[in-house]
Order: C-alpha cells, then structure tokens, then sequence
C-alpha cells in the first residue's frame, strides 16, 4: 500500500466517522425535537418517531466513534453507508412528494433542503465506499 | 457468502444493536412516557409573570377527552394552513403569531372559566405554551397545555376535524 492511498484512507476514515459523531451527538443532545425532525417526513407513526430518534444517533455516534478510533473499520463503514442510503432514499421519496422540509441530518437547529441534503449524502457514501475498500486493501 | 464477508455483516449488525439498545436504555424513560399518551415534559421556560401559578399544567391524551368531556375547548395555537390541514374537533384557531390581533375576538367569544386545552405540533413545540401563558395573563384561569399535540392525537386515530376555523 503507497503512502498516498494509506493517507486517503485515514483521510476519508476520519472525516467519515468524524461527521457522524458529530451529527449524531448534536441529534442526541435534544431527542425531542429530532423526532419531530423525523415527522416531517411522514414515514412512522407519532410514538415511532421518537424510538428512531432515540436509537439513531447513538447508532451514528458508535460507527462513527469506531472509525475514528481504526477499530472495526470495515463494518462500520457498512453500517455508515448503509444509514446513508437509507437517508438517501428517505430523502428522495421526501423530495418526489414534494415535502418542502429541513433534513434534520444535523438536529433541528441546521436547515438544510432535501436536494442539498442528498449530495452531501453522496459524498459521504462515496467516503464510506473508499474507506470500506482500501481497508480491504490494507488488511 | 465467505466467512470474512459474514463476520463484517454479523459485527456491522452488532454495532447497529448495540447503538439502538443504548440510546433504549439512556432515553427509556422518554419512550415510556411517549407509548402512554404522557409526553415529555414542558419545555423549561419561566412564565412571563414570574409566578407559579401563571404556568399552565401539561395534560395527556387520556386528560384531554376527559377534558373535552367536561366541555373544554381546544385551542389550536398553529399557524391557519396546519389548522386547515387537520385540527383536534371544535377546535379554536389562535395562532400564537397573530395572538395580539385576534385576543379581543377570543374574548368576546370564550367565557374566562372555560376549560382551555391549547396545543400545537407535538414534539417539544413551545407555541403551546407560550399561548398558554399568554391565555393566563389575560385572565382565563383554567388553562391545560397538550404536549403531544396533534400529531399524538391523530397518530392515536382520533377523529380529525379539516377546513376553516
């Protein structure tokens, strides 16, 4: 493994697990208003929303707690990306019916639209996809 | 499927149950609260007459019918187009946003004893509340705050009013 791919490796690990301490400590700090956040995408019942926002963050915090500590890489990379895909179609559907509503990604207090939310998404599906394959490369 | 494969699936999903089963444990109390009609606790904000008394106590959904039983009236504290959308029936709409105009027209119409269930859109909303508040410094002495709102209300299939106030 060259030096170039072994730094963008713990580049992308960082930054990845990193982002998602972050938004799910953010999210944890007030579960209340993250359910409503989940609301407003009109998927799960009233008490629904609140279990998934009580679990999700701390879903977030440990993958992403995980990469940032190069413990467990590969399947919290998985994990990562598969939270992000999930954000990614519940995002889409959002947009497709034309919700006009804030993301939530990062709380209530961070607005940002569907659209928006969906390329940053990518981006961090593309982090979880390198970070899960040159792991592979490492090992 | 070789093993390497399966071990990372069986640690990614161990790491999905761990997570889900601490944020469970940490906020147990909350869900609890929430799957009995009880929801979170008011929002900590002091009352705008710095008395105990000018606070208005929280009700769950079980108080509410049996609130609305003894010939309360919900206050519907949202802006119009949510009102529109759907509303708790008999509902009065008084959007905290445009409290100051429309406080003379409430008052004329609603009798200062009347038991007044003021909501909004669940999930901590604080207009409640504050309408609550508002409700109490203009004289009406039997004011209730409905955490859940109606999201609870209608996600527990109760009957939904719609159209205008």
């Amino acid at each position: 493994v060259n030096r170039v791919e072994k730094a963008l490796y713990h580049l992308c690990r960082v930054t990845l697990g990193g982002v998602f301490f972050y938004a799910g400590f953010i999210k944890a700090m007030d579960v209340t208003a993250f359910a409503g956040e989940i609301s407003n995408y009109e998927f799960l019942s009233y008490s629904w929303n609140f279990v998934a926002a009580a679990t999700l963050p701390y879903v977030e915090m440990l993958a992403g707690g995980l990469l940032v500590a190069n413990a467990r890489v590969r399947p919290a990379a998985l994990v990562l990306g598969g939270l992000t895909l999930v954000f990614m179609v519940a995002l889409a559907t959002a947009a497709a019916r034309g919700l006009d509503i804030d993301c939530g990604c990062f709380g209530a207090g961070v607005a940002t639209t569907p659209l928006a939310a969906l390329g940053r998404d990518a981006v961090l599906l593309l982090l979880a996809v390198i970070v899960f394959a040159l792991r592979g490369r490492q090992a | 499927m070789n093993r390497q494969v399966r071990r990372i699936i069986l640690e990614a999903a161990v790491i999905v149950t761990l997570g889900a089963l601490i944020g469970l444990s940490l906020h147990h109390r909350l869900l609890l609260d929430v799957f009995a009609g009880r929801t979170a606790s008011p929002p900590a904000r002091p009352a705008t007459t710095g008395t105990v008394a000018a606070y208005p106590s929280p009700v769950d959904l079980a108080e509410v019918e049996e609130l609305l039983a003894a010939g309360g009236l919900p206050v519907d504290a949202r802006n119009p187009e949510s009102f529109q959308a759907g509303h708790l029936p008999g509902a009065y709409s008084l959007p905290l946003a445009d409290v100051s105009e429309e406080i003379g027209s409430f008052r004329n119409k609603v009798y200062l004893d009347t038991i007044l269930i003021v909501y909004c859109g669940g999930y901590g909303c604080a207009d409640s509340f504050d309408l609550a508040i508002r409700l109490i410094a203009e004289g009406y002495r039997e004011v209730r705050v409905y955490e859940g709102g109606f999201p609870e209300w209608r996600d527990a299939n109760r009957s939904v009013a719609k159209g205008e106030r």
